[in-house]
């Protein structure tokens, strides 16, 4: 069920203007030039990469259900929410996501979370040999740092972090299925964690609906111990938020822009199609917006794009283009990021 | 106590030794080249674990199976042991240069075959001092094992720039062939053999014939419900072991299924649940078994014909590993013989696969990497014809192998004695509860199972909080 909410809700964001694999490029967090633009054209900064892992078969046989339950619609290339599947959304809180700002880092904070907690499980039950859930060595590694350097054997550490971690659930931001999920997907000595099927079967949700909660439980964890300061959940989350939303290789064509190259010399500097680099642009533009774009556009045909978008009310270039054909398909694309940062 | 019994205790804990385990650890520690063959669960991993601490110098031991390798680091880890490492493909780039240039810290210094002509690794190596060297899994070198892994082959030459270490070869089942395989490709002019018995006298052979999928289902579940476990199914596709763990759980029992599709994290969640006894079933594929530590498991039930003799052995001999009685039951229908058959080819070359592979480098299969890289191998040494006649001679030897093992499952004669033989070794002993065909007290075997009433569990968080960090 909230997984076909979530879906339902981000092709109402799509506006009928994206196809039905769309959607899914965006929970995989495709770090492509259309998607990383959709996302500021559409606001879907939320649903950004929430699920890497996502299979495009899995995902098809989603995307069918909802077209059997009369939810949603293909027409010709495009995906639409009927009014049904309007219906089943208007009542739905607002999801919890900020999936652009952790990118899949909500897992490095969980693993060394989940580390913490049964070793000092262990620790308080006086078993000092066990194995570890978390195979990964930088995490036993950070985990081992942040142990030692908080005397965790005291006492006072052990129910101080106790106390803060109970502090963090009690926010209201939760609901009771959040705090569950992630307090059952923890182990400790003598416990163990709950599977995905086994939470999914309690719940009679499916493995979607589970795994969308607890990623949202997480986001929710995130900025409340930043906001907060819990002194002994803080180091936890250390760099877990993307420092700069830019891809890898839009920031390499960045830098090279701040060396004064034009994009035809970062082209062929980086062995790159020029689209590529039109896209990098894109990106750059969406995501700062004192990004001076006045080499590739001027201050009056942005305004000239999105008054056209607005009247028409649509960001399908092809349209907008038709009415300003002296602009490039790149500057109408530059100007809608411009006017969706404006809005926002 | 001699000094080996006072090490056995104070790091592993063990008062006593197991049958040749000493015999074995004195010729490592006396410098000999060993090869140790001893069934599932008897103990293998002590052999090269506890000479470590009577040498100078790090053990370096090659490890064709990836996920074996994690958990024995992990087991030595567990008692204690910091000195640990794993060298393969599942360091990062930075993990692996930390490693090697800190190689003389390590104690235990775990490493796959393909790491082996790593110019960077061997450089390391050469500069600390080696103890001895373990070549486990030893079978899977030579092409006559039934994993047989070419990478492996390249630890011949590679162990001529340590002529002074000496070699433990380990294994659980081998024919004679295979040991002379791994012998030759070890350079071991006069090893020290030892070959414990493959039989498990506390496991129970117990064999069932359907006349339906139907029937047998009938019967795998009659079995799992009414008697007690803890209990393997094995199965032979993941659909079959989710549908058996979804059927079972309706009916109350506490069980889970496990195959390779899990994601890392559950698995890890269902062999706790499972060791800790919060699971009493696990309905699972060949995938399971790898780094479970549970000794009271009590039956090992197969719904299908295994693909070879040996991985039967060994998913069977998960069971008892505490010593105490225990059942392996196997129930079959006649078609599943060619079921088996269809299974163990999947993974094979045919003909077309191998003139692809001989017309271009690059070429593109749908073969699993291993198969793969037993192609390519061939590929090296013979020609397409010869290529092409080997894999239909394997295809052949396989089929004679399911055959055989369908005949010994219908056959009347005593099923402990059969299996033996296929290894080349004779019963001598045995014991009250045999087999279907000899003698089995099924009242006395299976424990009959209490009605659970597996009521919704109320999850509370914080609740749980209490319980994993007490107050």
């Amino acid at each position: 069920m909230y997984f076909h909410h979530l879906l339902l809700l981000i092709i109402q964001k799509f506006h009928g203007e994206r196809s039905s694999t769309a959607p899914f490029y965006l929970l995989k967090g495709k770090k492509s030039g259309q998607t990383i633009q959709d996302v500021t054209y559409f606001k879907l900064h939320p649903f950004f990469s929430l699920y890497p892992k996502l299979s495009l078969d899995q995902y098809n046989v989603e995307i069918l259900t909802l077209v059997n339950k009369g939810f949603i619609e293909e027409n010709g290339s495009v995906i639409n929410l009927t009014e049904k599947g309007l219906m089943q959304i208007k009542t739905m809180k607002d999801p919890q996501f900020n999936g652009w700002l952790y990118r899949g880092n909500e897992h490095v904070f969980w693993s060394r979370m989940e580390l913490v907690i049964q070793t000092l499980s262990h620790f308080q039950a006086n078993v000092h040999r066990y194995v570890p859930n978390q195979k990964n060595q930088d995490i036993h590694q950070f985990v081992k740092g942040y142990l030692y350097s908080r005397d965790y054997k005291n006492v006072a550490f052990y129910s101080n972090f106790r106390q803060q971690l109970l502090q963090l659930l009690e926010n209201t931001k939760f609901e009771n299925i959040h705090r569950e999920i992630f307090v059952y997907r923890l182990s400790g000595y003598g416990k163990s964690g709950l599977t995905w099927e086994q939470l999914a079967r309690h719940y009679n949700l499916s493995l979607f609906d589970i795994k969308m909660l607890f990623i949202e439980s997480l986001h929710i964890a995130l900025p409340i111990i930043n906001e907060e300061k819990f002194p002994d959940l803080l180091p936890l989350v250390k760099d877990v938020e993307v420092q700069t939303p830019l891809t890898e290789s839009a920031m390499k064509t960045y830098q090279l822009i701040q060396k004064g190259h034009n994009l035809q010399e970062i082209a062929a500097m980086r062995f790159l199609k020029f689209n590529t680099i039109e896209d990098h642009i894109i990106e750059i533009v969406s995501a700062n917006q004192y990004f001076p774009f006045f080499s590739y556009i001027s201050n009056e045909q942005v305004e000239k794009v999105l008054r056209i978008s607005n009247s028409l009310q649509t960001k399908k270039l092809k349209i907008i283009r038709e009415q300003a054909p002296e602009l490039s398909f790149f500057q109408i694309r530059i100007a809608l990021a411009k006017g969706e940062e404006a809005n926002g | 106590m001699d000094k080996l019994s006072e090490i056995l205790q104070q790091k592993f804990g063990h008062t006593s030794f197991r049958e040749g385990q000493k015999e074995i650890i004195e010729q490592v520690i006396a410098g000999k080249d060993v090869v140790a063959i001893l069934p599932t669960g008897m103990g293998k991993s002590l052999l090269y674990q506890l000479p470590a601490y009577f040498m100078k110098g790090a053990v370096v031991i090659v490890s064709p199976l990836l996920s074996l390798m994690q958990d024995q680091v992990e087991q030595l880890k567990m008692f204690g042991e910091k000195r640990v490492v794993a060298i393969n493909s599942f360091l990062t780039y930075e993990q692996k240069e930390m490693v090697m240039s800190n190689l003389a810290m390590y104690k235990f210094i775990f490493t796959s075959p393909e790491m082996l002509q790593n110019k960077r690794f061997n450089c390391a190596l050469s500069s600390i001092s080696i103890a001895y060297i373990v070549a486990d899994e030893a079978h899977c070198i030579s092409q006559w094992g039934y994993d047989f892994r070419p990478d492996y082959l390249r630890i011949s030459n590679w162990l001529d720039a340590f002529p002074e270490a000496n070699v433990l070869a380990l294994t659980a089942t081998a024919t004679q062939k295979v040991v002379d395989d791994i012998k030759g490709t070890l350079h071991m002019s006069n090893p020290f053999e030892f070959i414990h018995s493959l039989d498990r006298p506390t496991i129970a052979y117990e064999v069932q014939k359907a006349d339906s999928q139907k029937e047998k289902e009938a019967w795998i579940m009659g079995r799992i419900t009414t008697t007690n476990g803890p209990g393997i199914l094995y199965t032979q596709s993941r659909k079959k072991a989710e549908y058996y763990a979804y059927e079972l759980e309706k009916k109350g029992v506490k069980v889970a299924f496990y195959h390779a599709k899990l994601e890392q994290e559950d698995r890890v969640l269902v062999q706790q649940q499972f060791q800790q006894g919060d699971l009493d079933w696990i309905c699972a594929t060949n995938a399971f078994g790898m780094g479970i530590h549970k000794d009271n498991i009590r039956q090992i039930i197969h719904d299908h014909i295994p693909t070879s003799i040996a991985s039967y052995m060994q998913e069977v001999g998960r069971a008892a590993r505490d010593g105490k009685q225990s059942i392996a039951s196997l129930i079959y229908t006649n078609s599943d013989v060619e079921q088996a058959f269809y299974v163990a080819m999947k993974d094979f070359p045919d003909e077309t696969d191998i003139h692809a592979a001989f017309q271009s480098e690059e070429y593109q299969i749908l073969l699993p990497e291993t198969t793969f890289r037993i192609l390519s191998y061939w590929k090296e040494i013979l020609s397409e014809q010869e290529t092409i006649a080997l894999f239909h001679d394997i295809k052949k030897r396989k089929w004679l192998e399911i055959q055989k093992l369908f005949t010994l499952f219908q056959s009347e004669l005593c099923i402990r004695e059969q299996i033996l033989n296929t290894f080349d070794e004779q019963l001598t002993t045995k014991p009250k509860n045999c087999c279907f065909n000899c003698s089995l007290d099924l009242q006395q075997l299976l424990t009959k199972r209490e009605y659970q009433n597996l009521e919704n569990i109320e999850l509370n968080w914080f609740n749980r909080i209490n319980e994993l960090l007490r107050p």
